[in-house]
C-alpha cells in the first residue's frame, strides 16, 4: 500500500485519460502543424524549394533565405501559437472561466511592457554581457508575471465569481501598460524600437538565431513542466476545496501554472509582440474538436496553435506581397467576432 | 483506526465557529451530525477532511496526525461529498465521476477502473446519465454523480484492506425518495465493509432511523453525542433548536422499501 501512495499521479495518469479519438486528433493536428510548416518555408516574396535544398541544389543566397530568414521566422510563428494556445487552455483551466486569454487579462501588456522596458531603459546592457541576449525574454517574463500575480490577489484566489471582475482587471492592466509602452515610445528613438505597431500588432519578421534560441528553451521548458499537471486542471474544475480533498495541491498547481504561462507568453512577446485572441480562441476550438479534459486541451491546444499561426503568418506574408500584414491583425479581425459570439454563447447558458 | 479530533477550536473573522470540539468517526459506524444553521457543522467537516486548518486542538487519521500526512495520500484514506458549485467546461458525467479515481500503481489500471465504475453506475442508478453532460443534469442527478464520484475514491485493490472513511455533507438534498433510499442504502452497505461514515444531515426523521451515534451541535458547541437511542430526546432537541419538538411513535409505518 505504501509504494502505491509515494506515486506521483499527475504523470502517471495521462495516459488513462485520454480516448483513442483524442490522440488521433493530435496526431493529425501534429501532421498539420509539419504540413503548414513545409508550406511556410517554401513559399513567400523569394521562391524556394525544400527539395531543392535537401539535394543541395541552391545557390548560397537561397541557403541564406532559408536557414537565416524563413526558418527562424517559421519557427518563432510555430512557439508563439503553442505558448498563446496551452498558456490561454492552462489559464482558463486555472481561473475556470472560459474567457480567460492571455492576452485580455492583460498578461501579454505586462510582457511587452516588460520587454519595451528593457530595450529603452537598458539598451546598453546587451552588447556588454555574453548572456544579454536573455534579456528581453526574462523582462517580459517579469511582466507578465507580475501581471498573473496581481490578478490572482485582485481576484482572490481566481474564484468563478470573479468572472466579470477579472476581465475589467484585464482592461485596466491593457490600459496602463498602454500608457507605459507609449510613454516609452515617445522617449525613445528610433532605433530602439522598431514601431509602436510591432507590439500593439505583433510581427515574426527580423528575429534572429540568438534571439530564438533562448525563447525556444524557455517555451519548450515552459510546456514540458505543464502538460503533467493537465489531470489537476481536470480536478481543479470540482471547485478548490474538492480537488483539494482528491489529493491535489491546489498551491504548487497555481504556481506552477502561473510561473509557466507567465514563461510561456512572455518569452514569446518578447519576439513577436501582442498577438490578440490565439490564446482565446485556440482552446475552444480544441474543445470543439476532441474533448475538454486537460489532458487532451493542453497539448492539443499547443499543436492547434502553432498549426493556426504558422499558416496564419504565411497567408499575412503572401497576401499583399511584397508588403505584408501584421499578424496580430489577422488574429485579431477572426478573435473579436468569435469573442462576442462567446460572450453571447455562455450568457445564455 | 479512527477519524478522531481533539478539541478543536476554529476561528473565522474574529467569530468563534467551533468550540473545543473532541469526537471520533470509527470503522463501520455511521455517525450523523444535527443541528440548527449556522451551527458548525460544514465547518467542523471541514477541519476534519483538512481543508481548513483549526486554531486549537488537532486531527489525525487512523492514530496519525493530519499534518505528517501528505495531502495526495489523505485521498486515499478519506473521500467527502460537499455542496457544490457549477463546472464551467461541458465535462461528461463519465469525466466527472472518474475525477474520483486515483492513482493505483498497477499495470490493469483500465480494467479495474471499468469494472468498478460498472459497479458504481449500477448501485446509483446512473446507467442513463453516463453519456450525458454533467451541466445538463438537475441538481438531484449531479449529487448521485458526485455521490457515485466519492464512492469511487474508495476503491482499493483486491488484496489490501486499508481503513478509509466516507464524510458526507448534506448527501440527499434535492434527491427525490427512491435515490434518497438506494443512496441510504449505498451508505449502509459501505458501512458494513468497515468504513467508517460521517454525515450532515438536517431531516431528523433520516438522521434517527440511519445513523449508529447522533452528534448535536449548537452554536459551535457539542450538545451531546452518543448512541441513537440515547440522544431520542425532546427535550435535548428543542434545546438545541429553540423550538417546540415532540417524539411520537410513528403509528402508520410507511416502508419504501
Amino acid at each position: 500500500m505504501e509504494s502505491i501512495r509515494k506515486l506521483s499521479f499527475q504523470t502517471s495518469q495521462f495516459f488513462s485519460f485520454v480516448s483513442k479519438n483524442q490522440i488521433l486528433l493530435m496526431s493529425l493536428l501534429f501532421m498539420s502543424m509539419i504540413f503548414f510548416s513545409l508550406l511556410a518555408i517554401t513559399f513567400g516574396s523569394y521562391g524556394l524549394s525544400i527539395v531543392d535544398f535537401l539535394l543541395g541544389k541552391t545557390s548560397d543566397i537561397q541557403n541564406t533565405v532559408l536557414t537565416e530568414i524563413r526558418l527562424p521566422r517559421v519557427i518563432l510563428s510555430g512557439l508563439a501559437g503553442a505558448s498563446l494556445g496551452i498558456s490561454g487552455a492552462a489559464l482558463q483551466g486555472l481561473f475556470r472561466n472560459p474567457l480567460a486569454d492571455p492576452g485580455l487579462i492583460g498578461v501579454s501588456a505586462g510582457a511587452a511592457l516588460g520587454a519595451t522596458l528593457m530595450i529603452v531603459l537598458g539598451g546598453d546592457i546587451f552588447s556588454q554581457y555574453s548572456l544579454g541576449v536573455f534579456f528581453i525574454p526574462l523582462a517580459a517574463i517579469a511582466g507578465s508575471s507580475l501581471v498573473i500575480l496581481m490578478l490572482y490577489f485582485m481576484t482572490k484566489g481566481f474564484g468563478y465569481e470573479g468572472v466579470t471582475y477579472m476581465l475589467l482587471v484585464g482592461i485596466a492592466i491593457n490600459a496602463i501598460a498602454g500608457v507605459g509602452i507609449g510613454i516609452l515610445t515617445y522617449i525613445s528613438s528610433d532605433s530602439e524600437l522598431r514601431s509602436l505597431t510591432f507590439w500593439t500588432m505583433g510581427s515574426f519578421g527580423g528575429v534572429t538565431w540568438p534571439l530564438l534560441i533562448p525563447v525556444i528553451l524557455i517555451i519548450a521548458l515552459a510546456i514540458i513542466i505543464m502538460i503533467p499537471y493537465s489531470r489537476q486542471l481536470d480536478l481543479l474544475q470540482l471547485g478548490e476545496p474538492e480537488a483539494f480533498r482528491l489529493g491535489v495541491d491546489v498551491q504548487k498547481l497555481k504556481y506552477t501554472i502561473i510561473l509557466t504561462c507567465a514563461a510561456s507568453v512572455g518569452a514569446s512577446v518578447a519576439l513577436s509582440g501582442m498577438i490578440g485572441f490565439v490564446g482565446l480562441i485556440v482552446p475552444h476550438l480544441t474543445r470543439l474538436l476532441g474533448g475538454v479534459n486537460h489532458n487532451y486541451v493542453l497539448p492539443g491546444s499547443a499543436l492547434m496553435g502553432a498549426a493556426l499561426m504558422i499558416i496564419a503568418d504565411l497567408i499575412a506574408r503572401i497576401i499583399i506581397q511584397p508588403a505584408e500584414l501584421p499578424i496580430g491583425l489577422i488574429t485579431s479581425a477572426i478573435g473579436s467576432p468569435f469573442f462576442l459570439w462567446l460572450i453571447f454563447k455562455i450568457k445564455k447558458l | 483506526m479512527t477519524i478522531s479530533a481533539k478539541s478543536i477550536s476554529l476561528e473565522l473573522g474574529g467569530k468563534k465557529i467551533l468550540n473545543n470540539i473532541s469526537m471520533d468517526v470509527r470503522p463501520g459506524e455511521i455517525l450523523s451530525i444535527i443541528g440548527p444553521n449556522g451551527a458548525g457543522k460544514t465547518s467542523l467537516l471541514n477541519v476534519l477532511s483538512g481543508n481548513i486548518k483549526s486554531h486549537n486542538g488537532n486531527v489525525s487519521y487512523n492514530n496519525t496526525p493530519l499534518e505528517s500526512i501528505s495531502i495526495q495520500e489523505r485521498a486515499y484514506i478519506r473521500s467527502v461529498m460537499s455542496q457544490f458549485q457549477s463546472i464551467a467546461f461541458d465535462y461528461s458525467v463519465e469525466d466527472i465521476l472518474q475525477m474520483g479515481w486515483l492513482d493505483h500503481s498497477h499495470k490493469d489500471i483500465k480494467e479495474d477502473l471499468s469494472a468498478f465504475q460498472n459497479q458504481v453506475i449500477k448501485e446509483c442508478d446512473m446507467e442513463n446519465l453516463i453519456h450525458q453532460k454533467f451541466n445538463t443534469l438537475s441538481g438531484g442527478e449531479q449529487r448521485r454523480v458526485h455521490f457515485a464520484r466519492t464512492l469511487l475514491q474508495l476503491w482499493q485493490p483486491a488484496n489490501t484492506k486499508d481503513q478509509n472513511y466516507l464524510l458526507l455533507d448534506e448527501p440527499f438534498s434535492n434527491l427525490d425518495l427512491v435515490h434518497k433510499v438506494k443512496m441510504m442504502e449505498s451508505i449502509k452497505a459501505k458501512a458494513s465493509s468497515g468504513t467508517g461514515i460521517l454525515m450532515i444531515l438536517h431531516d431528523l426523521n433520516l438522521a434517527y432511523s440511519f445513523s449508529d451515534k447522533i452528534l448535536l451541535l449548537k452554536n459551535g458547541r457539542v450538545i451531546e453525542q452518543g448512541e441513537t437511542k440515547k440522544m431520542l430526546s425532546a427535550r435535548l432537541l428543542a434545546r438545541a433548536y429553540e423550538t417546540f419538538i415532540s417524539i411520537d411513535e410513528n403509528p402508520i409505518n410507511i416502508r419504501y422499501y
